[in-house]
């Protein structure tokens, strides 16, 4: 999986270069939340996931998750290749039929079948007849076992219903036991002068009967299954096992048409049938993916929420770490030896549309949070400023106007909202990647105004502080 | 890590008023029918096959050495038909690709070395994995990354996608830089 994430726009800026941490995880920015109302950073660990609906990824048609339950999750139209998991085109052809009205005339009629682009693979190889008309109509293959599991279904419903019963009871049995004890021991010492009270005794005593009878009841309601049973005999081996040559073909060679025997990705395709034999592939549904969204699981609140449409990019609420935090990047690598310092650029991009000063802090000595670094580190003392991020400032033919008081010697250029700084390393390991951490702080205007608190105009600017790790790359031995 | 700098022979490209720089050792065939919307680089030895069908680029893509952007046929009972081929903008497209998609939306990724099978459908913000060989017809749903030969389902992409691939396509294009021919 973790090489899928470095595909894309992430794989070639290498942001895995540098991470930011989030509780236990160092993930790339990209990948993390900003949760507003915590201020904290998310990852796709801490956080909730919730389905908002199921679309097929071929013909991007939503399914109510209801339906999507009932047809377990799988796409009605659309079918996946049984040989090579692409996805089946329906294709058309005109096939003789003899006419109605004359069965010695032929006529031509349509008929449509499912082939597989990329490994020639058709419902026909298999014997699937044509359909007439071009989509669905496409007959089945019933599981052997469909009653045998909707049975075992049925009997794990109830027997999940009757727990949950048993685990409300003794809940209520325990504060009623104890309710009737106190006021059996009530009842015990007034008994002298109450008689009548002493039927409270009786009740304690009846009451857990009662339960009793009650359990019984439901047993006798839950429906009987026969459980498997262990045979002492199997059935033997057919002879020709032993004689017949396993036809291991490859599709489309001169023996393959008699059936050649499945790999192991295509019988797991089907774990129903978990054919062995390659005439009896069928059709496999398509799978349904998902749109979900995001939550914080410690303030609840959405951090992540797309637009309906599976085809949409949109998002109702993004609160992705990229558009809340300084995003850290590396400039330029010298060549690094081991204790011996050397000068690494990086740069600082504003995602905020206002100021932002961030300061850097180099990891104090026992620091818990630092366990990746191999290097020492000297951060800029003074306060880098970031300026505020102008989406109009890419039109601007102009140069971006310096009037910050920068230090030459520690900023190196400033355009629009990014600026790039020196930090000085010092490789301390003679082998292996150069990995430098500190500690990030900056201010961040807090925009969220809760509910119903109108009368506070003025947002508080908060510092946040974020640990973050960089990976400078192997060190030259020297 | 930020982008280098990547240099050019000015006199290799020619630079458009809008700002597209399309490598003189490109071969863009039918060049009436390829629009650019503009800033988009086309390096050497591309071919774009504009004879075949419309192709229309949008802006800020990057279509890398060696790539073959050709417009998808579909055959009928009486000879084949070409489609005209979309690119959205914000589109990475790597070394060595072959393309004959009818329609790629914005912000996707293709990487190196790719086969984008005929009337294949690319949905905004997908990526390809380097070496994959899309089957014909296949769609690439929004924030997935397809790999593999077939190429199947193989992963998700951050849900800030879009963002990457603006900044990714617009630094390319501010670090694709001239220098001139020195004599």
């Amino acid at each position: 999986m973790e090489s899928i994430q470095r595909v894309g726009a992430a794989g070639m800026l290498e942001n895995h270069r540098v991470l930011y941490k989030c509780k236990d995880y160092r993930l790339p920015l990209c990948e993390l939340y900003f949760c507003r109302h915590c201020l904290k950073l998310r990852s796709k660990d801490c956080v909730s996931h919730e389905v908002d609906s199921h679309y097929c990824p071929n013909c991007m048609e939503n399914m109510p998750s209801a339906e999507a339950k009932l047809k377990k999750n799988r796409c009605a139209n659309c079918f996946d290749c049984p040989s090579c998991k692409h996805t089946l085109s329906t294709r058309a052809t005109s096939v003789l039929v003899p006419s109605a009205d004359d069965p010695n005339k032929a006529v031509a009629k349509k008929a449509y079948y499912l082939a597989c682009a990329f490994c020639r693979w058709t419902s026909r190889d298999i014997g699937l007849k044509d359909q007439s008309v071009a989509s669905g109509g496409w007959e089945e293959q019933e599981n052997p076992n469909t009653k045998r599991i909707s049975e075992l279904v049925e009997y794990y419903k109830q027997v999940a219903q009757k727990e949950k019963a048993d685990r409300e009871r003794k809940k209520y049995a325990k504060s009623r036991i104890r309710l009737l004890g106190m006021s059996g021991k009530y009842a015990s010492q007034s008994a002298r002068r109450h008689a009548s009270l002493t039927s409270m005794q009786n009740l304690r005593i009846s009451a857990p009967d009662a339960d009793m009878s009650l359990l019984k009841e439901e047993e006798q309601k839950l429906v009987k299954i026969t459980p498997n049973m262990a045979v002492e005999e199997v059935e033997g081996l057919p002879e020709d096992i032993y004689t017949t040559p396993i036809n291991l073909a490859h599709k489309g060679s001169a023996q393959a048409s008699t059936g050649t025997v499945t790999s192991i990705a295509q019988r797991l395709s089907q774990p129903d049938e978990q054919p062995t034999l390659t005439n009896s592939l069928y059709p496999i549904h398509k799978h349904l993916l998902v749109k979900r969204s995001l939550r914080c699981k410690e303030c609840e609140h959405n951090l992540s929420k797309p637009e309906f449409n599976p085809a949409s990019i949109k998002f109702k609420i993004q609160l992705v770490a990229l558009h809340y935090v300084p995003e850290l990047r590396i400039l330029s690598i010298p060549n690094l030896y081991c204790q011996k310092e050397s000068v690494v650029l990086l740069s600082l991009i504003n995602p905020l549309e206002e100021m932002t000063n961030v300061t850097l802090l180099s990891c104090e000595e026992g620091d818990p949070e630092d366990t990746e670094s191999t290097a020492k580190i000297v951060v800029p003392s003074q306060e880098l400023i970031l300026s505020a991020r102008d989406d109009a400032a890419e039109y601007d033919e102009g140069d971006s106007v310096t009037d910050f008081k920068d230090d030459p010697e520690v900023v190196i250029f400033r355009k629009a909202n990014k600026i790039s700084f020196v930090v000085k390393v010092t490789p301390m390991k003679a082998v292996g990647d150069v990995k430098i951490a500190f500690k990030m702080k900056y201010n961040y205007k807090n925009i969220t105004t809760p509910l119903g608190s109108k009368e506070e105009k003025e947002t508080p600017i908060l510092l946040l502080e974020h640990h973050v790790d960089v990976n400078l790359g192997q060190v030259i031995p020297s | 890590m930020e982008l280098g700098d990547i240099f050019y022979n000015k006199a290799e490209y020619i630079e458009t008023a809008s700002g597209n720089k399309v490598s003189r050792q490109s071969v863009l065939c039918g060049s009436q029918n390829i629009v650019l919307n503009g800033k988009t680089v086309i390096q050497s030895d591309c071919i774009i096959r504009g004879d075949l069908a419309n192709v229309r680029i949008g802006r800020h893509c990057v279509i890398a050495s060696r790539s073959v952007i050709r417009p998808p046929f579909k055959k009928f009972s009486k000879g084949v038909a070409f489609f005209p081929l979309h690119i959205g903008d914000h589109v990475f497209i790597e070394e060595d690709c072959v393309v004959n998609a009818a329609q790629i939306g914005s912000y996707v990724h293709i990487g190196r070395n790719s086969v984008i099978g005929r009337r294949c459908v690319l949905k905004d913000c997908s990526a390809i994995a380097p070496n994959t060989v899309l089957p014909p017809e296949t769609v690439v749903p929004p924030f997935t990354v397809f790999s593999g030969s077939p190429g199947l389902y193989a992963g998700e992409l951050p849900e800030c996608t879009q963002d990457l691939m603006i900044d990714l396509t617009r630094n390319y294009y501010q670090h694709f830089l001239p220098i001139a021919q020195v004599a």
